[in-house]
């Protein structure tokens, strides 16, 4: 079986090394590449004025003006005092002086053969004018350092002429400089090799990618792989191992080229700090290598598994690419460590590793979780890819345009279909972000204008014009019945005053369990709540006593328990569970619900994940148990409705004198009652719902 | 649907090949479309079965869901006695499969992409390696393997897809519009080939629309209309059963009942 495993990767690499397509990314586009590319730097560097010494050249029409300017540079007192001079990167720039022999020195500067030019009008003291040339940073830089020089000359001199001929005199000041921060900042390297490595890789990945997946439709081999009894996955690794060659080759020989480039032409030291060829950078940069090309192989693959056609893989490569580029720039910002959320985050984790080890700073525990959790990244993505790879989806030839999208089908479907609540949310994302952020906004510039009452109003409006008429639009341009596809149900009347009474005794306990997770993420580190955004929270309680306690309750609790339940245990459930199991359906909601909660107005509150997923469990659990709404928007109402009252009395809250607090475990009693009132409520949801979750499990 | 041990149309069941009862649905911008109706038949080995119709009768569907590639709604296919549901790789290992849409790995020359389909079908290294050079011969790519395939004609390239569907020497050879796109030398070769297949005692299924080719090559035909079989046996039987001599004017008589 490894002998065939290790056939079938090679059969996908010769297919891949042979065509020419991979050989211009791998080889022509490297070497063409970095020399151009090196001469754009060299003159980047040299006119920003990098902390380098280097020589400048000072043009002067005559011999006398000549010698006169390289007596002052080269007399003792036109240096900077040691700290001073040290402070600034320890050498003295360089000048070196020029006459010009056939043409006039402005002249020869607007041909750049210089960086400054000085004239002389001998008199007493002689007078130096220094011409610099305006937009060019090298001459900029040359012009400040030679009239730093002389100034230090005049200065000095004057000092002393001043201490000879009054031994009372002193300077009016004394000057000493010093630094904090970090020793040595994070050379230039750290930074762009992180971003070099991202694009590196994604280059070499894109089109071996697209060609072993969509490029297996286009050339008509698709079926008879498929028809071929090999498992997917096989055939899938094969096609992994091989990007992952392709990728790294090609990374490789761009990393190569460039190193070379740098070198040779003596632009090292401005990145590595040394001059010397960097063998420990290059070693390290090839582990993390492995790691880039293994996570974007496995991502590009994924994506491109979905494809029928090349063109269609590169339009879902496309946003990708750039998408990719946004974590890459976060290596280039100071400040940011891995440690956290971010140890964990796909990608950001490896592009800040990637910075740590350049510039020689090692957290062994972030480390870990990056390389571990991009790997699993990796094998999911792998994972998805081999299920997706071949499909009938993706075999079959039926195409579903952007058209058929929007036209009204004729015929009424009692629930919506997968595509159409992809399309409802494509549309609730962007609508949402664009309408809480705005919200929050227009609240802010308006306070004082506006009314608390006025703004909870809007808040209302918001919640209904996004998760409300959203998915009510989708399914009346789906024509799908409304009532199957929200699952507005009642059992019957017995039955469902049982289910009610459950879910309420589930809402009356959850709000603890809640609170529980909350604490407990913070203390795991994943998204705590930074101090500031408590005492904001609490303040904002505060503010909110004047609010009448009928409407805090309508904004936050009513109108949430009927829009999000409706949204997400309605549309979105009734949608997913036509094609997924029941459990894979209760997840998947809970975590757009999730998700959506965490996107709130400009702020990621991530804090606020794992309590609202675990809320969306139970809502999900109680809909399939009911196969209804209803009883779930009850829970919701409670569970939100006691959490605002809570924090409305929050002052007379003393249980059994213990005091309430954001960031503690509640106390032992009140989690015990509480989980016992949660075990009633989900006993009498089982009991009140047998039949029916039988029924179910058998369609 | 109790009719176990005969077909929909009430000839005896054989072994190798067997589709019972299968039905598959579309849905096509929430219209569905029923592209195989109850379908059942059977195939003996050293017979070439005939499955006949007009494009979108459910030819392909069937052959399809024989391979593993779709999952039909209801009803099984089976091979040598083992359901497709039960286990698809034993099932796909003995299928050959042979399609006018076949493409080659243009970078790969010829031997290793069949080599590579040994590997796939899970052939010894060695064995594959001989049948491609006895395949190669019988079908005249001798002289290509080491070609690359991107650089074949058309005619060429479709020996190679035909020796490939046989690198794993399956008992049961499935040909989708296998002459579709051929001039007439590459429609001799593959009326050869189905001869070939035909002494090696394999049970055949050819799709087609091309009746006037299926009347000169097949044992037993099917006429597929609508997703249903309409008429099926031997040539003689078939005749009898649509009072017509020709299956051009059976499929012209089915046309007209759709009509009216």
């Amino acid at each position: 079986m490894k002998g065939r495993l290790f056939r079938l990767c090679q059969k996908e690499l010769r297919e891949t090394i042979r065509d020419r397509r991979t050989v211009m990314t791998l080889l022509v586009m490297p070497l063409l590449l970095y020399p151009l590319l090196s001469m754009a730097l060299n003159r980047f560097l040299l006119t920003s004025g990098a902390r380098a010494t280097n020589t400048f050249f000072i043009g002067v029409d005559t011999e006398e003006e000549g010698s006169l300017l390289a007596s002052y540079l080269a007399d003792p007192r036109s240096k900077p005092p040691e700290p001073i001079s040290e402070s600034s990167g320890g050498g003295i720039a360089e000048f070196e002086i020029r006459q010009t022999e056939t043409v006039k020195a402005i002249d020869a500067l607007y041909q750049n053969q210089f960086d400054i030019v000085a004239s002389v009008e001998f008199g007493s003291p002689p007078k130096v004018t220094i011409t610099s040339f305006r937009g060019d940073g090298g001459s900029q830089s040359a012009r400040r350092i030679l009239v730093e020089r002389l100034h230090w000359l005049k200065m000095n001199v004057a000092q002393e002429v001043a201490g000879a001929n009054a031994p009372s005199f002193y300077p009016p000041v004394d000057i000493v400089v010093d630094e904090i921060g970090a020793e040595d900042e994070a050379p230039l390297l750290a930074t762009i090799v992180p971003l070099v490595l991202v694009l590196m890789t994604i280059t070499g990945a894109v089109y071996p990618a697209i060609d072993l997946t969509a490029g297996e439709r286009e050339r008509g081999t698709m079926e008879s792989l498929m028809a071929s009894p090999v498992p997917r996955f096989y055939v899938l690794f094969a096609k992994y191992i091989a990007v992952v060659i392709v990728a790294l080759l090609t990374a490789m020989i761009n990393l190569l080229a460039m190193f070379t480039t740098l070198w040779l032409s003596g632009m090292m030291k401005f990145l590595s700090g040394s001059d010397a060829f960097p063998w420990l950078a290059v070693l390290q940069i090839l582990g993390l290598l492995i790691l880039f090309s293994g996570f974007f192989s496995a991502l590009l693959l994924c994506l491109t598994s979905f494809a029928k056609s090349f063109k269609e893989a590169q339009a879902y490569l496309i946003p990708v690419m750039l998408l990719a580029l946004a974590p890459g720039m976060l290596s280039l910002m100071p400040g940011v460590e891995l440690s956290g959320p971010l140890a964990i985050a796909p990608l950001i984790s490896i592009v800040i590793l990637a910075r740590d080890l350049l510039s020689g700073v090692f957290h062994p525990a972030g480390a870990l979780a990056a390389v571990v959790s991009t790997i699993g990244y990796a094998a999911a993505a792998l994972a998805i890819a081999a299920r997706l790879f071949g499909t009938d989806a993706v075999t079959r030839t039926s195409e579903q345009s952007i058209g058929t999208i929007f036209r009204r089908p004729l015929k009424s479907t009692p629930v919506p279909s997968v595509p159409s609540a992809a399309f409802m949310l494509a549309l609730l994302v962007p609508i949402y972000f664009v309408g809480s952020n705005g919200l929050m906004k227009f609240i802010s510039e308006y306070k004082e204008d506006i009314s608390l009452s006025t703004q909870f109003w809007l808040n209302i409006l918001t919640l209904a014009l996004t998760f409300g008429l959203i998915p009510l639009t989708a399914t009346f341009l789906g024509r799908h019945k409304v009532s199957t596809t929200f699952r507005i149900h009642a059992s019957s009347p017995p039955r469902f005053v049982l289910q009610l009474f459950g879910a309420m005794l589930m809402g009356l306990g959850a709000w603890t369990l809640a609170h529980e997770a909350f604490v407990i993420t913070d203390a795991l580190g994943i998204g705590g709540l930074s101090k500031e955004r408590i005492d904001q929270a609490l303040g904002q309680l505060q503010a909110w006593k004047q609010v009448p306690p009928w409407l805090l309750l309508l904004t936050f609790a009513v109108a949430p328990a009927i829009i999000e339940e409706l949204c997400f245990r309605g549309f979105l459930f009734s949608t997913f569970s036509r094609v997924l199991n029941p459990v894979r359906t209760i997840l998947l909601t809970s975590v757009l619900f999730g998700l959506f909660h965490v996107m709130t107005g400009n702020a990621l509150l991530i804090e606020r994940f794992v309590p609202t997923t675990l809320m969306g469990l139970m809502l999900g659990w109680i809909a399939y148990r009911t196969g209804s709404v209803l009883p779930g928007m009850l829970m919701h109402f409670v569970h939100n409705g006691l959490l605002l009252m809570v924090g409305r009395y929050h002052e007379k809250f003393n249980f059994f004198g213990r005091e309430l607090d954001d960031q503690s475990h509640l106390p032992m009693e009140w989690l015990v009652i509480a989980s016992l009132v949660v075990a009633a409520g989900v006993i009498i949801m089982v009991l009140s719902t047998k039949p029916r979750a039988s029924r179910f499990s058998n369609e | 649907m109790e009719n176990d041990g005969t077909t929909s149309l009430g000839l005896p069941e054989h072994k190798m090949l067997n589709v019972h009862s299968l039905v598959k649905s579309f849905s096509l911008d929430s219209d569905e479309v029923r592209a195989v109706d109850d379908l059942s038949f059977s195939v003996a080995p050293k017979i070439v079965y005939g499955l006949l119709g007009p494009n979108g009768a459910g030819k392909t569907t069937t052959l399809r869901i024989i391979l593993g590639l779709l999952e039909p709604d209801s009803g099984y296919t089976s091979v040598d006695g083992i359901r497709t549901c039960d286990d698809p790789i034993a099932v796909k290992s003995r299928l050959g499969f042979v399609s006018s849409n076949d493409g080659v790995y243009p970078w790969l020359s010829v031997r290793e992409m069949l080599h590579y389909f040994g590997d796939l079908y899970g052939v010894d290294p060695e064995v594959a390696a001989d049948l491609t050079e006895s395949l190669a011969g019988l079908m005249g790519i001798d002289k290509l393997l080491d070609r690359r395939a991107g650089t074949l004609s058309t005619g060429q390239r479709q020996r190679v897809t035909l020796v490939r569907g046989l690198i794993h020497d399956p008992p049961v050879m499935l040909l989708d519009e296998p002459t579709r796109g051929l001039d007439v030398v590459g429609v001799q070769t593959i009326f050869e080939y189905i001869e070939h297949l035909r002494d090696a005692e394999k049970a055949i299924v050819v799709c087609t629309h091309r009746l006037d080719e299926a009347e000169r090559l097949c044992d037993q035909f099917g006429l597929l209309h609508q997703g249903r079989l309409q008429y099926e046996g031997t040539m003689e039987e078939v005749r009898k059963k649509s009072g017509r001599d020709h299956l051009v004017e059976m499929f012209v008589d089915l046309m007209k009942g759709e009509v009216e």
